[in-house]
């Protein structure tokens, strides 16, 4: 279970890039391009891929040196290091990226050596996992919840706060119904969407009770 | 983190006579003024400098309280302008040479608190030196600062921009420890090894054994170990960094208005009655007794007793039933809020020194929030970016650590009118929950920045030109 801390799985994919020295501009630095350009808020592709709980892309050229006495080494190619944590299992997860972000997962890893397209989940699949690393220890700082558990979690909380500070004073029996009353809505209301709102605390799932 | 590598000794010995008095203790003086200098022809200030030193209050002790001190620190800027050798001047952390406005966004230092409000003396980038005097009687600090100014005339080394008074609140005609919002203030200064005083219960780390222990020194003064076991960084040559430290200097305005009349709005929702909700803020009851310690009324007799009045933990109430988990004490020092007995918080500890400034407004009369008051917050760490930017940023500003999510420092927190304060609470009636929302700005920044206090010796250096990084 090493790639795994209680039930997020921490995935991390070494994939190597092409080298083609007859063509103008590399396929490392079109691949960084490219990565530079994908949106890191909450419209980053990977909030449709909604069981992430935080994705990382970037390309690695080679080690660093480092030290004394020297001693040279190098990777046998450039990679692109891929590192998410996730609710669930892999393969679920990696056919959801097929599935869900065909277009960027063409635009990143068409890059890569062996890449087999993404028309056939089962083919991405099973290349993705070729390329996989155990991950052996990694920090997730996050609790032990899904993504969907933690929003809805910081919604009702949020909703909370607002309905305490709004009827904190009132008579014991208006609070009680009131209560009722935000218990439903919220019960109705959606799950808010994942990647994070950058509106902050004014969505109205927020309020409920507004 | 047991690191049996790590090295620590207990033999530490400081040379108080070679460090600034102001870096190593309070000196509880009620009458102060910050005179902010710009440092002219490099040749003259090194001059001023010198004849500066003279004057210096050390960390020796005193047989007798003198009627004043003098101590002195420089920006970055400061210290180009006096011509320091560029190996030595980009050797200094790099938070330091940008100097606090640079840092603004890392601080949350925007919006109101952002420089465009600061008063004019910062405007220009030209305060070169903090040059303090405290003094015991208005007068021996008008004489202090008249010989002071009259040594920048004579030497034409330096020039003030800007006098800043600070000084004790007077209430019966007595100096107290109180700050205008009525708290009384000024109780926690960690105890760090090589000082003068024994380590008080509740200050310096908690050891595994619930007792307290003094910190390294390295975290407080440059050249000593720090809790890592390693010298701080610190700019070359070494003699220009030892038994120095650096401060930041914020001048926080308190809208006094403001906070009172947000205090009675929310109290009388609040069923726990106006003086315990103001405890709820701050962890402390206004008098000073920690609400952890007597969480249902002030207790004199602990706010009197040194080894009662700091001495507590939150490992017992970790869900801030006693004292809110975003309470401005237990926010700036976390204790053993963290787990792991305390060890989290032992590198992020800052040394507090500061004053009110303006005119004390007793509760219940007339008070507006223009009107000129507020405190000169200072703090005294080896690293600005490891302790004070760390704190100000994830614990004031930031409530993630605390599992507030983006909740403030009520008090000091830079609000807007959004922001929000949550006291846990129980069944009993006492101790209701409740949830202070539409946070205003208690509090405004108007100015500072970050300083290096040198030692006694690194101002010779400094004022013969011989500091010599090679």
């Amino acid at each position: 279970m090493a790639n795994q801390s209680g039930q997020v799985y921490g995935l991390t994919i070494l994939s190597p890039i092409v080298e083609n020295e007859r063509i103008d501009i590399c396929h490392a630095t079109e691949l960084r391009w490219y990565l530079a350009s994908l949106p890191r808020d909450h419209t980053s592709p990977f909030a449709r891929v909604s069981s992430t709980h935080l994705a990382r892309l970037v390309v690695m050229d080679d080690v660093v040196f480092v030290g004394a006495p020297a001693h040279e080494e190098h990777l046998k190619s450039r990679y692109l290091v891929f590192e998410t944590n996730f609710d669930g299992d892999l393969d679920t997860y990696l056919t959801r990226m097929a599935r869900e972000i065909p277009e960027v997962v063409e635009s990143v890893w068409k890059h890569c050596v062996g890449y087999p397209g993404v028309a056939d989940p089962a083919g991405f699949v099973a290349y993705m996992k070729k390329c996989q690393i155990a991950t052996t220890f990694f920090f997730a700082d996050v609790n032990d919840k899904t993504v969907q558990q933690n929003l809805r979690a910081l919604q009702v909380q949020s909703a909370l706060a607002h309905f305490i500070e709004k009827n904190q004073g009132e008579p014991a029996a208006e609070i009680q119904k009131s209560f009722g009353v935000l218990l439903e809505r919220l019960a109705k209301a959606p799950a808010p969407l994942p990647g994070g709102d950058d509106s902050e605390e004014t969505s109205a799932e927020d309020r409920p009770h507004d | 983190m047991t690191n049996s590598a790590v090295i620590r000794t207990d033999n530490t010995k400081i040379d108080v006579s070679d460090i600034q008095g102001f870096a190593l203790k309070g000196y509880n003086f009620p009458f102060a003024r910050y005179l902010l200098l710009e440092l002219l022809h490099p040749k003259a200030a090194q001059n001023f400098i010198g004849q500066v030193v003279q004057y210096l209050t050390t960390g020796e002790r005193w047989d007798e309280k003198p009627v004043a001190t003098v101590n002195l620190a420089f920006t970055h800027r400061g210290l180009v302008q006096l011509e320091l050798p560029e190996a030595a001047l980009l050797s200094f952390p790099v938070e330091f040479q940008q100097g606090m406005k640079a840092r603004r966004e890392i601080l949350y230092d925007t919006g109101k608190n952002a420089p465009e409000h600061w008063d004019p003396v910062w405007s220009e980038d030209r305060v070169h030196v903090w040059l303090a005097v405290n003094a015991q009687t208005p007068a021996a600090l008008e004489k202090q600062c008249a010989l002071l100014v009259q040594l920048m005339e004579q030497t034409g080394g330096a020039r003030q921009l800007q006098a800043q008074d600070a000084g004790a609140i007077f209430i019966d005609g007595k100096p107290t420890s109180k700050e205008h919002f009525g708290y009384t203030d000024g109780f926690g200064n960690p105890d760090f090894k090589g000082a003068e005083r024994e380590c008080v219960p509740g200050q310096g780390k908690l050891a595994k054994d619930g007792t307290w222990e003094a910190l390294a020194t390295g975290e407080f003064l440059l050249g000593y170990a720090d809790e890592s076991g390693e010298l701080p960084v610190a700019p070359i040559p070494h003699l220009l960094a030892r038994n120095g430290t650096f401060m930041v200097y914020r001048k926080m305005h308190q809208n006094v208005a403001t906070f009172r009349d947000y205090l009675e709005k929310q109290s009388r929702l609040y069923l726990g009655g106006k003086e315990k909700l103001a405890a709820k803020f701050i962890g402390r009851w206004r008098d000073g007794t920690p609400i952890e310690l007597s969480p249902d009324q002030p207790d004199p007799a602990i706010v009197q007793d040194d080894n009662r009045n700091t001495n507590f933990t939150y490992g017992n109430d970790l869900s801030g039933l006693r004292c809110p988990i975003g309470a401005h004490i237990r926010r700036a020092n976390p204790r053993d809020a963290f787990g792991f007995h305390g060890e989290l918080v032992n590198r992020r500890r800052i040394m507090r020194r500061g004053l009110p400034y303006g005119q004390y407004v007793p509760e219940g009369q007339p008070v507006r929030d223009e009107d000129d008051r507020g405190v000169i917050f200072m703090a005294l760490n080896a690293s600005l970016f490891r302790q004070f930017e760390f704190v100000q940023q994830q614990w004031i500003e930031y409530g993630n650590d605390l599992h507030q999510g983006n909740d403030k420092d009520l008090v000091i927190g830079n609000h807007d009118g959004k922001g929000k304060f949550v006291v846990q609470g129980t069944a009993d009636a006492q101790n209701p929950p409740f949830v202070c929302a539409h946070l205003p700005h208690f509090v405004e920044l108007r100015g500072g920045d970050y300083f290096f206090v040198p030692s006694l010796t690194a101002l010779e250096m400094m004022a013969s030109g011989s500091v010599d990084p090679r």
